[in-house]
């Protein structure tokens, strides 16, 4: 607001070491009262650290925060307590009392109220992990503003949400910018930088390297100021001879707000088939059944014959996943390149021999993936968990790759990695497919499912809800379809 | 009729121990900390208890240090468990053994012999009687006291996502440690109960597993005060049966093993498969 | 944990050791004096010493074992006792060759150890009850059964004390060295701990074993069953233990009695701790213990230190090496 020139947040020569890392290296950042300010930066550029900072939950090494008044945080994983109701969230810290317990009813005004003045329609008893993603992140940005802070900032808030959900948070802030809180939104996703906010910030390797007012700069400019330098391009796609792979009928699997309803879809050889969908609509299950770690009901065909048993006979029989979360599902962090390599491979020839395992092959099949993926380790034998993100990834999908596959699902397989990793985990699924493997891809960033994609399939509440081919992709009937339209 | 009224209460006396025990686990574990050093908690009150009443000639007094070195031994869990972030099991595992050694330890030096205390001062009849009383009373306060206080919702939000708590502006590290405090000081009252209450000595190894049915009586409870309340009474009335049933000429030891198989029982999820604290035993680390 | 907070956790060990020798009014250096003393002064005492760290050695690697795999074994006390009865039964109850009864013995120890470790695998395999009550209660059970039957139906007639009859001479296990209690069992225990180790590092089933006890979801997407795992694993780790119990039927005890272990599946937590689950540095570690063991009787007897201050310092150890995290299958233990 014109005449109140006092800054909401102030960040001055802020520096965070973690014992030799530095993930902030001398950053200043100013936020203003009624404006949204996007802070932008690869993963690992220090984003959520300063985030974390200046919200007052990690200290600084160096530097001030001057803020004022509260600063609250919305993480891009929520921090809630799944359990306990709306009302039990929103109020953890600063619970209304009548004597020694609880004033429920207070706490559930307070919510209705604080839901009233922002437009954030959440019922306060319902149980949070009953809720729809879109609407924990309600509960969440709730909980920050019973603080009234004097500034709002919220961690890849659009990760998680359907094009319509979006415009609806971006309404939101809006909203809470005009009554006069300062409102920083972290996000990689430029397009809605451009079309939201008022001003950016970039970061990289710690420090800001560009800052602008939103309507003088372009996508362009911040991504090359992000990644520093031009965009690494994408593998070309070939024209490849579609033959049968894999098939899904009638697939049911999981319980609750997550499960998969009735999906029935074909991959196949040559092709790379994008779901896309917002997080939480039942790709886990659709993975998990396809991988044989979840029970379900309905037929899956691979190469004519019926897809069966347990993980291991579909190893066997060319399944290859990448799950959603390396460092839990993937790879095993304390054991070394080498060790990790085996996985999945372990119980047959050729690394195995006998009652042992061929360690020659083993090492042999690490080696070549380490070259052939460009995986910055200095040798096999350092451990999965010193490796960046970026390198474990590349571990996993070159593990994966290392023969080629009948079916490979890839979930989520850029989340969390740098750009030159990610694009060349992009470009290894198209060659993949060039070569003939029958490419699943599932991925939140619609994106990267329209970029990769042969056929795009969107899924909502567990059920395939539309079917795009790439010379028909309709980027806003997409949205649509994954926010529930008809 | 008085058959079964001398029943009920040699079922209370052998329950109240259990009763304190499992409470203590409860607290604990709804605050996130997988506390199986309820057994050393037990051994420590039981001990102090009886060695301070026989320096003081006060049983009251032995009460308090029963409490305190109840407190102590879990507090020790606590602050390893925040402030370390240690595998809580094998901290725990550790503790029952300091306590088991350092007890044996204890009679030698504090009593002159290895093996058992002599008489002490005690609590008496009616010491008893309060004690169970309070354990009863104990159970409904905590069970309010979880359900429908601020400070019952910050240590259930404690045991299911302590990043919460940090993100609401609380420190879940400490709150966590009180847990562990008043768990180890409601395990030590379960101890006194032991030494002082229902005797008047301490022997080496009286406790006896008791602290690990507590731990089985925290499942069935499904992690509620009073449901493992409930629980631990069910298991003392398994104890008092071995008297009614040694009598038909079944073999004691067998009789003994039956809350022990009780527990085994337990684990089958018989009782339906409720779920523990999320981050229970998770060491947390922000 | 690094080698020199390991140097500094141990002095203060040491301390504590110490302070609670000069607590029970005796000198900590002539306490520390006669420990050593007793377990290393003589070739008589030596070989004391290294009958204890044979009769540490089989529940340390069976501990080990099954922590690899992602479990918590604290029941290795049952199943040692479990071990020895069946093995001071069977070998009570026929007469051949040693080189005939010697083998079954043993293998009916690791078969009553291996039973009793399989109750608590099969309730984490079907139910996923925790192993940690499991094993603690089956603890308490083994005592209990031991105690019935050895005062009842297994007496040994004509014999004072709570135990079954005695081995027949031919089935003792020979001595390694004449005129003491050390048998061939040490060597047993070295290549079972030469074993493990083989498995461990190169074998597709000690690959699987780790894999679910260091990372349990990626296990599972790699086609390892881990509820077929928890019960191999406990079974083996059990069969390791009653291996063990039977070693000190069948060359120490010569039969079975209710005071065949002073908590040895206990201290054995502490031993596999400290030697980081691995199976040779755990026969470093079960020698350093097996020390303590035979020294803190002279030290009891000689310096007048109750020679519970060890057991009170080993569960000290083990809640400082408690803070090495291990990963994988823990969480909740539920």
């Amino acid at each position: 607001m014109s005449g109140d020139t006092q800054p909401a947040l102030e960040l001055r020569g802020i520096v965070k070491r973690f014992g030799s890392l530095v993930a902030v290296d001398g950053v200043d950042l100013t936020l203003t009262k009624g404006e949204i300010h996007a802070l932008c930066g690869e993963n690992g550029a220090g984003k959520s650290t300063l985030a974390n900072i200046a919200a007052g939950v990690l200290a600084p090494t160096e530097g001030t925060v001057v803020a004022d008044g509260a600063v609250g945080l919305v993480h891009q994983h929520f921090e809630l307590v799944d359990r306990l109701r709306v009302w039990e969230n929103v109020v953890l810290g600063r619970e209304p009392r009548r004597g020694l317990r609880l004033d429920a009813n207070a706490a559930r005004e307070r919510v209705r109220a604080l839901a009233t003045t922002y437009a954030l329609d959440v019922d306060p008893d319902a149980i949070v992990e009953t809720l729809p993603v879109g609407v924990a992140q309600r509960v969440e940005i709730l909980r920050e503003l019973a603080r009234e802070p004097a500034a709002i900032l919220l961690d890849e808030p659009t990760a998680v949400l359907a094009p319509k959900e979006i415009d609806a948070l971006f309404a939101t802030l809006r909203t809470l910018a005009a009554r006069g809180t300062a409102v920083m939104v972290i996000t990689h996703k430029l397009q809605e930088v451009i079309s939201h906010t008022d001003r950016v910030t970039v970061m990289r390797a710690g420090k800001v390297v560009m800052r602008a007012a939103t309507r003088d700069t372009s996508i362009d400019a911040i991504a090359r100021a992000m990644v520093g330098g031009e965009l690494p391009a994408l593998a070309a796609r070939a024209e490849v001879a579609l033959r049968p792979s894999f098939a899904a009928r009638g697939l049911h699997a999981g319980q609750g707000a997550h499960a998969l309803r009735d999906a029935s879809f074909e991959v196949a050889h040559g092709e790379i088939v994008g779901i896309a969908g917002v997080e939480g609509n039942g790709q886990s299950a659709l993975t998990d059944a396809i991988a044989g770690v979840l029970a379900y009901s309905g037929e899956l065909t691979l190469e004519g014959a019926p897809l069966r048993g347990n993980p291991a006979a579909r190893i066997a029989a060319g399944v290859r996943v990448i799950p959603q979360d390396r460092q839990r599902e993937a790879l095993v962090l304390p054991w070394s390149i080498a060790e990790n390599v085996a996985l999945g491979d372990q119980s047959r020839p050729p690394l195995r021999r006998g009652l042992t395992i061929d360690r020659g092959a083993r090492d042999a099949l690490a080696t070549s993936i380490v070259e052939r993926f460009d995986v910055r380790a200095s040798s096999i034998r350092v451990s999965a968990g010193s490796l960046s993100g970026g390198n474990q990834q590349k571990v996993v999908v070159g593990r994966a790759l290392a023969h080629l596959p009948n079916l490979l699902i890839a979930y989520q397989p850029t989340r969390g990695i740098d750009v030159g990793a990610a694009t060349l985990v992009q470009s290894q699924l198209i060659e993949a497919r060039n070569a003939g493997a029958a490419v699943l891809l599932i991925s939140f960033e619609l994106d990267e499912v329209l970029a990769l994609a042969d056929r795009v399939l969107v899924i909502y509440r567990g059920a395939i809800a539309g079917e795009f081919s790439r010379a028909g992709f309709d980027r806003a009937r997409i949205g649509a379809l994954m926010a529930g339209a008809a | 009729m008085g058959d079964i009224a001398g029943f009920l209460q040699l079922t209370l006396v052998k329950a109240a121990p259990l009763i304190f025990a499992a409470l203590a686990g409860v607290v604990c574990e709804r605050a996130g900390i997988l506390n199986i050093a309820l057994e050393g908690g037990l051994t420590a009150g039981a001990f102090s208890a009886v060695a301070v009443s026989y320096a003081t000639g006060s049983p009251i007094a032995g009460l308090v240090a029963g409490i305190l070195a109840g407190a102590l031994l879990c507090g020790l869990l606590g602050v390893a468990a925040t402030r370390f972030n240690v595998d809580q099991i094998v901290a725990g595992t550790g503790l029952n053994l300091l306590a088991a050694g350092g007890t044996a330890f204890g009679i030698d030096v504090v009593f002159g012999a290895p093996g058992a205390s002599p008489e002490v001062h005690a609590l008496g009849t009616q010491g008893e009687g309060v004690l169970i009383a309070a354990a009863l009373a104990l159970a409904l306060a905590l069970q309010f006291g979880l359900e429908r206080t601020p400070w019952g919702l910050r240590l259930r939000a404690c045991g299911e996502n302590p990043r919460a708590v940090l993100s609401a502006g609380l420190d879940p590290r400490r709150i966590r440690v009180y847990a562990t405090l008043l768990g180890g000081a409601l395990a030590g009252l379960g101890g006194v109960f032991l030494s002082l209450g229902e005797l008047d000595l301490y022997s080496d190894g009286m406790t006896a597993g008791r602290g690990f049915i507590a731990l089985a009586a925290v499942i069935f409870g499904r992690w509620t005060p009073l449901g493992a309340t409930a629980a631990a009474i069910g298991f003392g009335a398994l104890s008092a049966l071995q008297f009614v049933l040694q009598r038909a000429g079944v073999p004691s030891e067998l009789m003994q093993a039956l809350p022990y198989l009780a527990a085994l029982a337990a684990l089958t999820g018989i009782v339906g498969r409720a779920r523990a604290p999320k981050a229970d035993g998770v060491p947390f680390d922000p | 944990m690094s080698g020199r907070s390991g140097a500094i956790f141990a002095a203060i060990l040491l301390a504590i050791a110490a302070g609670a020798m000069a607590i029970a009014g005796a000198n900590p250096i002539a306490g520390f004096g006669a420990l050593l003393h007793g377990a290393l002064g003589g070739e008589r005492q030596l070989s004391e010493t290294l009958v204890q760290t044979t009769a540490l050695l089989f529940p340390s690697l069976a501990v080990a074992f099954a922590f690899r795999a992602g479990l918590f074994n604290i029941g290795a006390e049952g199943q040692l006792i479990v071990g020895g009865l069946f093995a001071g039964l069977v070998g009570a109850s026929f007469v051949a060759p040693g080189i005939v009864a010697i083998p079954v013995i043993l293998i009916a120890g690791a078969v009553g150890g291996g039973l009793w470790g399989a109750v608590a695998g099969a309730l984490r395999a079907r139910f996923g009850g925790s192993e940690v009550i499991a094993t603690l209660m089956l603890n308490i059970i083994a005592a209990l059964v031991a105690n019935y039957l050895v005062v009842g139906p297994l007496h040994a007639a004509g014999v004072a004390g709570p135990e079954t009859s005695a081995l027949p001479v031919s089935s003792w296990l020979p001595a390694l060295l004449p005129g003491t209690r050390l048998t061939i069992a040490l060597l047993l225990g070295l290549a079972l701990a030469a074993g493990l180790s083989f498995v461990f590092a190169r074998t597709v089933f000690g690959y699987e074993l780790r894999a679910a006890g260091d990372a349990p979801a990626a296990a599972e997407r790699a086609g390892i069953d881990l509820r077929r795992t928890a019960l191999v694993a406990m079974t083996l780790s059990g069969a390791i233990a009653g291996l063990g119990g039977a070693t000190l039927v069948a060359g120490v005890l010569h039969r079975f009695n209710v005071a065949l272990s002073p908590g040895y599946g206990f201290i054995a937590i502490a031993v596999a701790l400290v030697g980081g689950l691995d199976p040779l540095r755990i026969v470093l570690a079960a020698f350093a213990f097996g020390i303590l063991q035979s020294g803190s009787l002279s030290m009891q007897a000689l310096a007048h230190v109750p020679k519970d201050v060890v057991a009170f310092v080993e569960g000290l150890a083990i809640v400082g090496l408690s803070a090495r995290r291990f990963a994988g299958a823990r969480g909740s233990g539920h």
